[in-house]
């Protein structure tokens, strides 16, 4: 697809979803859709430079927060349509990189790195000490209660995840034009070897700075709608790891080297994060992308979509085949469920009733087992499908058990169809086909060695 | 903004006794980061750790802070080897230590950090010890002695690691590493066992740095963000691997944030470090006493 074609499908893409909001209309859900895709946007720009070039940036905070007090400052000084304060926080984000990067990536990169932590508590010092933005105490910014948008009325938190939305969409569509552009392959060659691409005559001090300008750019832009959003803004809290270890666990999760990457890892973890929050505490949803962040780095170094394309190429060489699409759906609902469940266990483990306790301990183990055997399938290992036909019966069990335990509609249609794809999974997992794939022959072995 | 020879005097001392205290927190920065090139970002972290294991033993047990810090020793020391291990396994056999290194340091941090929360709340603990509540006046000046103590105890620890680094094989064999490997190899020394010894020295210093650093302010677990721009500016400062550069640049950061608390308002000296790190990236980057 060309890129014209592309930044079209991605708007059209945002409107959809935002159209399909709007039907079932749900406020809630335009909150926390709204913190979702803020990630999206925050991860696509992070992924500009961490994953293209290779260059970690810790401050995605310090960017994030300088869009979010330009806006506090324009609310108080003069107040600004949001389109016109985005231009203005990406002007003001972009010269912060822009000045970091020139006075630190002539350096190894981890200086870069450094610096862009220290830029966070420096930045975090000069607004605690700026009373006119609120200093320590934070600002108020009362959001109108609706906007007119060519002629219709817009409740002003959905106006605002529709220009979040259409944000994510170009962020991301801009993340694809790189990559397949001559700043991509640059970006590319500083990421797999600086000195190489140097020596060859690749501009790379130019080209980092370009990805810091551009990434720094679109951090502010994902903070300038934030005070309206959220309606009272502190320097503690939006300057907070929470939005770096998130920026860099997305990308990391999902896959940096692709567009898609960043994309996948931020709606996956932007979605759990969500449900953690609601259903046990915000603190044990950041240790959950902590964990997360550390696990995936140590067992799936290139993310998800490293993990399926390996998978791919040694299931079926060249096009991908039924039995390998069928695998990679079937562990992916397994990761996917398996995550889930740790999150709903860990709320039930503060249930005060026997058997809720039991069955969030049922839950964690399957979770484990689930997560577990989804990474093995992925990697080929002999024991994964044996331990995924374990997890799925037993899921039938603890389906049975949920449905007995508490007979609501909503409890048996949700663990009904569980339970059917269980068995449709379990009857895929037997077939002959797929149990070969996992159990070489010799002469197989040895044309893959 | 008051100028007299009283506040100027206790600015500098105070600066000096900080500048001292900042060495130990530095020292294990000094040697990961300098030595053996390993960006371990979540040292300030380990420091925190530290001080929450003095302030559990002494509050529980009434044990002297950097007694804890001394008993706590090995115990750190073994979890700097277990995670040296672990980075040495997934990250630098892969040769992945830029980006996924980094990574993974920085979860450790936020983890630590999150788990702290979790388990002691976001209180500012401290501890209670005969001298921390001393303090001697002679004539202008002022010496808190719960300045004094974690600094002369931690000119002791950067004195002792010097002689160690200096004079011992191990400590020859460490600085070896920094400069070549494939000789060390050569040498029959085995290079990643040196190193993990001295990863997990550097994680050791911390049991003593967060025991200093709980005697010298109330700890809490979000504090050691504000370490990260500190430790890092002071290691750059000195010299990349210095430990003599390393005393110095912590008594300059002292001093400076130390002048700036005290001129201009003490909400200002975490924006100290940064800048002091930002200069000398742009002016010299390899420090004072650099290579």
């Amino acid at each position: 697809m060309r890129n014209p074609t592309f930044f079209a499908a991605a708007i059209g893409a945002a409107a959809a979803v935002f159209i399909v909001a709007a039907l079932i209309g749900n406020d809630y859900l335009f909150f926390a859709g709204y913190t979702v895709v803020q990630y999206i946007v925050l991860a696509a720009a992070w992924n500009m430079l961490g994953g293209y070039c290779g260059y970690v940036n810790f401050g995605t905070a310090a960017f994030f927060a300088l869009g979010a007090y330009t806006t506090v400052f324009f609310h108080k000084a003069y107040p600004l349509p949001i389109p016109v304060l985005l231009v203005i926080a990406a002007g003001v984000s972009g010269l912060v990189g822009l000045g970091t990067g020139y006075l630190t990536l002539r350096l190894r990169g981890a200086f870069f790195s450094i610096a862009t932590l220290a830029l966070a508590v420096v930045l975090q010092t000069f607004v605690v000490n700026w009373d006119y933005v609120g200093g320590s105490r934070g600002a108020y910014v009362i959001r109108p209660d609706s906007v007119d948008v060519f002629g219709f009325q817009l409740d002003y938190v959905r106006y605002l995840s529709l220009i979040m939305l259409l944000l994510a969409a170009v962020s991301v569509a801009i993340s694809r034009a790189i990559e397949r552009s001559k700043l991509g392959y640059g970006f590319a060659t500083i990421r797999d070897d600086e000195l190489a691409a140097e020596a060859s005559g690749v501009p790379t001090l130019r080209l980092k700075l370009i990805a810091t300008t551009l990434s720094g750019a679109l951090m502010g832009m994902a903070g300038a709608p934030f005070p309206y959003y959220i309606g009272y803004v502190e320097p503690a809290s939006t300057f907070g790891l929470t939005y770096a270890v998130n920026a860099i666990a997305m990308p990391l999760i999902g896959g940096t080297t692709v567009w898609f990457g960043p994309l996948i890892g931020s709606i996956l973890l932007g979605t759990l994060t969500q449900i953690a929050t609601v259903t046990i505490s915000s603190a044990v949803n950041l240790l959950l992308v902590g964990l997360l962040l550390v696990g995936f780095v140590i067992v799936a170094p290139n993310g998800l979509v490293g993990l399926i394309r390996e998978f791919l190429r040694a299931a079926s060489p060249g096009r991908p085949d039924v039995r390998s699409i069928g695998l990679v759906a079937v562990a992916s609902y397994g990761f996917i469920v398996g995550v889930l469940e740790v999150v709903f266990s860990l709320a039930a483990l503060t249930a005060p009733d026997a058997t809720g306790l039991m069955l969030a301990f049922a839950g964690l183990v399957l979770a484990c087992l689930w997560i577990v055997s989804a990474y093995g399938m992925m990697t080929l290992q002999r024991w994964s499908p044996l331990m995924a036909t374990i997890a799925f019966a037993l899921s039938i069990v603890v389906g049975a058990i949920h449905i007995w335990a508490d007979r609501t509609a909503f409890n048996i249609s949700l663990w009904g169809a569980g339970g059917a794809v269980a068995i449709v999974s379990l009857w895929f997992l037997q077939r002959r086909y797929v149990q070969q794939l996992y159990r070489p022959k010799l002469t197989e072995l040895e044309v893959a060695a | 903004m008051d100028f007299s020879a009283d506040l100027l005097v206790n600015a500098l001392v105070a600066g000096l006794l900080l500048g001292g205290f900042y060495a130990a927190v530095t020292v294990g920065i000094s040697i990961s980061f300098g030595i053996l090139d390993i960006v371990n970002i979540a040292h300030p972290a380990f420091i925190i750790v530290g001080s929450y294991v003095a302030y559990i033993i002494n509050s529980r047990f009434g044990i002297d802070p950097i007694l804890v810090g001394v008993i706590a020793l090995p115990a750190f020391y073994a979890l700097g080897a277990a995670t040296y291990q672990l980075y040495h396994v997934s990250f630098e056999r892969r040769g992945q230590e830029g980006l996924r290194g980094l990574a993974f340091f920085f979860g450790l941090l936020f983890i630590t950090e999150v788990v702290l929360i979790l388990v002691f709340g976001v209180d500012y603990r401290y501890v209670s010890a005969p001298y921390i509540d001393k303090s001697y006046t002679f004539g202008l000046l002022q010496l808190p002695m719960r300045m004094v103590v974690p600094c002369v105890m931690s000119l002791l620890m950067l004195a002792l690691l010097q002689l160690f680094l200096g004079r011992t094989f191990i400590g020859r064999a460490i600085m070896a590493v920094a400069q070549d490997q494939g000789a060390l190899r050569l040498m029959a020394a085995d290079p990643i066992k040196i190193k993990r010894i001295a990863f997990a020295i550097s994680i050791a210093t911390c049991a003593l740095g967060g025991a200093f650093l709980i005697i010298i302010q109330p700890v809490e677990p979000s504090i050691g963000r504000d370490y990260i721009g500190r430790v890092f500016a002071i290691c750059v400062l000195g010299g990349l691997g210095s430990l003599p550069g390393t005393l110095i640049g912590a008594i300059l950061l002292g001093i400076v944030e130390s002048f700036t608390a005290t001129f201009y308002g003490p909400s200002w000296a975490p924006a100290v470090s940064f800048g002091l790190l930002l200069l000398t990236l742009a002016v010299r980057p390899a420090g004072l006493l650099g290579r």
